[in-house]
């Protein structure tokens, strides 16, 4: 059980404090509830260069790392689909510094050219280390935008052209701040061993003067139902084949999103999963297999791939997935193997929650999608699933027309 | 609301580990125990003198591999089934030196996961089925990852700054080929059963636990070390390696070095971490915030059980390959020559006090920096130590450093692209 505070100051900054006696550090975590999304269609990739921006100095202190650092903390961020999460991890003694260097750069960046130069060379080399020069890199890139056709999903956070970055404007990058970065459109989660009203007194100190603007409404075109099985095979310079399945599934926050996520276990994750034990130990069709999902907010992924064994072609390898999947469909599975399943499931969350960086982040994304006290939930929804429901779930979402299917084919043999 | 003054940093005042208890093994070996997790998160670590440098390194890692693949009693599927229906997961991590096997479970189901285990890395079998699944998918990773520029740097590195050292050895297709189940036999009997060295248990567990635990190890062996042939010379060079088509070009600059035995490791570390060693680091400020050459770059010290390796190691632009390696040399050559001011001397004090507190939290975090000492024969005093350094070193000793040790000359220095 993560306990935790909520308050929420006049211009309209959600904060979350978790107290943790236990460590002698603290997290400053900053979720800005802005993500690849969000972006506009011909100018993608904005989430992600912002992220970049955002330690290229604020308004009033011109690095970010340095005090930082200097008071013995570090930080980083990611940008995913749905958000962007900003954190700090520093000895308790210097939590003002953080929350004086992140209260800076929600009240406004420093917005030098030199920055926004230099930030999108260092995404292009990002892009090109990880998306063009690592074998299959480039996998997302083409999947995404097959597998969805109206949400804004059909691009990778890095952007759908890397043109994109290239030619982004000052201008462009102001509008992309004022729109999404300020207290009403951000969730702030402090963590360590402090009194609440000394975290309150800091906090409104610190944010309590920033600005509060108007919070956009988010109006995304939904993805319409799949209506038929979409495939592509492509071509690539790489030492074997590999294939990617992905079905659509439930968004995080709707009814069936824990079913669909534990049917992904019980095909493919770890040795004793049912794709891994037939295709691989008894069939010998596939060198690797997996099963996953994304944790996409709105319609997402559940995603099977592999790599044929050599002299295996993808082609033979379909047919004995779908005969896997049509067991799941056809009969409700064993409560043994549920409960192997969910056995797993508990050892991971609990494990997810060693920590005060990984409490924060699960706090504040749980926050964002409604209620922070979701991360006490978690496991509680996983135990109430029943072996009707999931095969429910098999026959909704593993149906052969709710399926996109890109393969891609090895040129060359090493 | 004065935004321009920072407010004043404060001081760590102290760094707290809490030692392990320490128990003997009944083959003469260590279990330590750490038991303040709130929880019932449990991790157990069987350390075992397998490491890739006691033999060839294909065979070291494929024996590792092939732990659980299937025991006398029960197949691969049955053993993985039984260890998952107790919702435990279990990981074997080859290093140079040593092979971890660990297993986390919630604490209620801690006790039958390792017996599931230990019986299966006590009774492996090594089928030749097994044996041969396993050559395949390691074969396809292998031919994967020699696409990758940052495989055919770290390579074309290691072998030529461990000419003369298992270290330094290369896996190659062909090596595949090779693999004999006798030969992986014959290491599981001599490194698994004959080699369990220690044991780390971080978990709410009682005595009574704890004596299981120790019990459960009574059929391993423990033999004593066995060195390694080996010597640490190598030949300052540059080297480039071709790779058609690719975009970006993987740098490798390095030498051998030492590890924490050595009385100047604690104050390289400092030079270290001003040169490459955290996000503000030179080379981070100079390759990738002023010029975006780079999405990355850092430099380490990499510690082996009788000496170690200094690296500088990035992906840049293929047209900006050149420009990269003379700025690392600019950035060396300065370091060599100006002192560092004694406020980047404080800020770096203060950041890699931070790093060693974070390092330190949480009962896991405390059992990896007991064992990382430990490892090298010293204790948990060595991160007092550390501080006390820290506070010692002036800009003077820092440049003396770079002099002694950051030649350019002395580098060798590997582009991939």
């Amino acid at each position: 059980m993560i306990h935790f505070e909520r308050f929420t100051l006049p211009n309209g900054l959600r904060v979350l404090f978790h107290k943790d006696i236990t460590t002698p550090m603290a997290v400053v975590n900053t979720l800005y509830d802005v993500g690849a999304r969000d972006e506009d269609p011909s100018r993608t990739g904005f989430a992600h260069l912002f992220e970049h921006l955002m330690f290229g100095g604020s308004v009033n202190i011109p690095n970010f790392d340095g005090p930082l650092q200097k008071a013995g903390g570090q930080n980083n961020a990611f940008t995913s689909n749905d958000m962007t999460n900003y954190y700090d991890i520093i000895p308790a003694e210097n939590l003002e510094t953080a929350l004086w260097l992140e209260s800076d750069r929600m009240l406004s960046l420093a917005f030098t050219e030199k920055s926004l130069e230099v930030q999108r060379s260092v995404v292009i080399e990002e892009f090109k280390q990880r998306y063009l020069n690592q074998p299959y890199g480039d996998m997302w890139l083409e999947f995404r935008p097959m597998a969805y056709e109206e949400h804004p999903y059909r691009w990778s956070t890095i952007g759908k052209d890397i043109s994109h970055i290239e030619e982004a404007t000052m201008e462009e990058v102001k509008d992309f701040f004022h729109r999404y970065y300020h207290p009403g459109n951000a969730i702030l989660c402090i963590s360590g061993n402090f009194e609440l009203s000394y975290v309150k007194d800091l906090v409104t100190k610190w944010y309590a003067d920033i600005p509060g603007r108007t919070v956009p409404k988010r109006s995304l075109p939904q993805e319409p139902e799949q209506r038929g099985y979409k495939e592509k095979t492509i071509e690539r310079n790489v030492p074997s084949d590999a294939f990617y399945l992905g079905f659509k599934m439930p968004g995080r926050n709707a009814r069936h999103y824990h079913a669909v996520d534990l049917l992904s276990d019980i095909l493919g994750r770890g040795k004793s999963s049912r794709l891994y034990k037939r295709l691989k130990k008894e069939k010998e069709l596939v060198s690797e297999i997996n099963a996953y999902i994304l944790g996409s907010f709105d319609t997402g992924l559940l995603m099977i791939s592999g790599k044929p064994a050599d002299g295996v072609s993808t082609e033979e390898i379909e047919p004995f997935i779908h005969e896997i999947i049509d067991e799941l469909q056809e009969k409700p599975i064993t409560e043994e193997e549920l409960e192997k399943i969910v056995n797993k499931v508990k050892t991971t969350n609990v494990f997810s929650e060693q920590g005060i960086l990984p409490k924060s982040i699960g706090l504040s994304m749980h926050e964002l999608i409604g209620d922070a006290n979701g991360i006490n939930e978690e496991t509680a929804k996983y135990e109430k699933i029943t072996p009707q429901e999931l095969q429910e779930q098999a026959k909704q979402v593993l149906e052969k027309t709710n399926c996109t299917r890109l393969t891609i084919k090895a040129t060359t043999n090493g | 609301m004065d935004r321009l003054t920072a407010p004043q940093i404060h001081p760590i005042k102290k760094l707290q580990i809490l030692p392990p208890s320490a128990y003997k093994l009944p083959n003469g070996g260590d279990l330590f125990h750490l038991s303040a997790v709130e929880d019932d998160a449990t991790k157990i670590d069987f350390i075992f003198d397998a490491g890739s440098s006691k033999n060839e390194k294909l065979i070291s890692r494929l024996s590792g591999e092939l732990l659980f693949s299937g025991t006398a009693k029960k197949s691969s599927d049955e053993l993985h089934e039984s260890i998952d229906r107790l919702g435990g997961f279990t990981n074997v991590e080859i290093s140079d030196e040593e092979a971890i096997v660990s297993v986390l479970g919630l604490r209620e189901n801690i006790i039958p996961l390792i017996d599931i285990v230990l019986d299966g890395i006590y009774d492996a079998q090594f089928e030749e089925r097994e044996i041969k699944q396993l050559i395949a998918s390691k074969k396809q990773q292998f031919q994967i990852a020699m696409e990758k520029v940052s495989t055919l740097a770290r390579r074309e590195f290691l072998s030529n700054v461990f000419p003369d050292s298992p270290y330094g050895q290369l896996t190659d297709l062909a090596d595949f080929e090779e693999i004999d189940r006798e030969n992986l036999l014959t290491f599981h009997r001599t490194h698994y059963i004959k080699g369990l060295q220690k044991i780390a248990v971080v978990g709410n567990l009682n005595d009574q636990e704890i004596s299981h635990v120790i019990q459960a190890t009574k059929k391993f062996d423990r033999s004593e070390d066995r060195p390694v042939q080996q010597s640490f010379n190598y030949t300052p060079q540059q080297i480039e390696v071709e790779k058609t088509g690719a975009v970006q070009t993987a740098i490798r600059i390095g030498r051998i070095l030492f590890n924490k035995q050595h009385e100047d490791f604690i104050d390289f570390n400092v030079l270290n971490t001003i040169l490459g060693g955290y996000f503000g680091s030179r080379l981070m400020t100079s390759i990738r915030e002023e010029k975006g050459y780079t999405y990355g770059i850092g430099s380490g010290v990499a510690q082996l059980k009788n000496t170690g390796y200094f690296f500088i190691s990035t992906e840049v632009g293929e047209q900006y390959k050149d420009a990269t390696i003379a700025a690392i040399q600019s950035e060396i050559e300065q370091l060599q020559h100006e002192l560092v001011s004694t406020e980047e001397l404080e800020l770096v004090r203060n950041y890699i006090t931070g790093q060693l507190l974070k390092n330190a939290d949480g009962p896991f975090a405390q059992m990896d920096r007991f064992l990382s000492v430990h490892k090298h024969g010293k204790d948990l005093s060595y991160y007092n130590e550390i501080l006390t350094a820290l506070n010692k070193v002036t800009p003077e000793r820092i440049r003396d450093l770079a002099q002694r040790y950051l030649n350019w000359d002395d580098l060798i220095i590997i582009k991939a692209g």
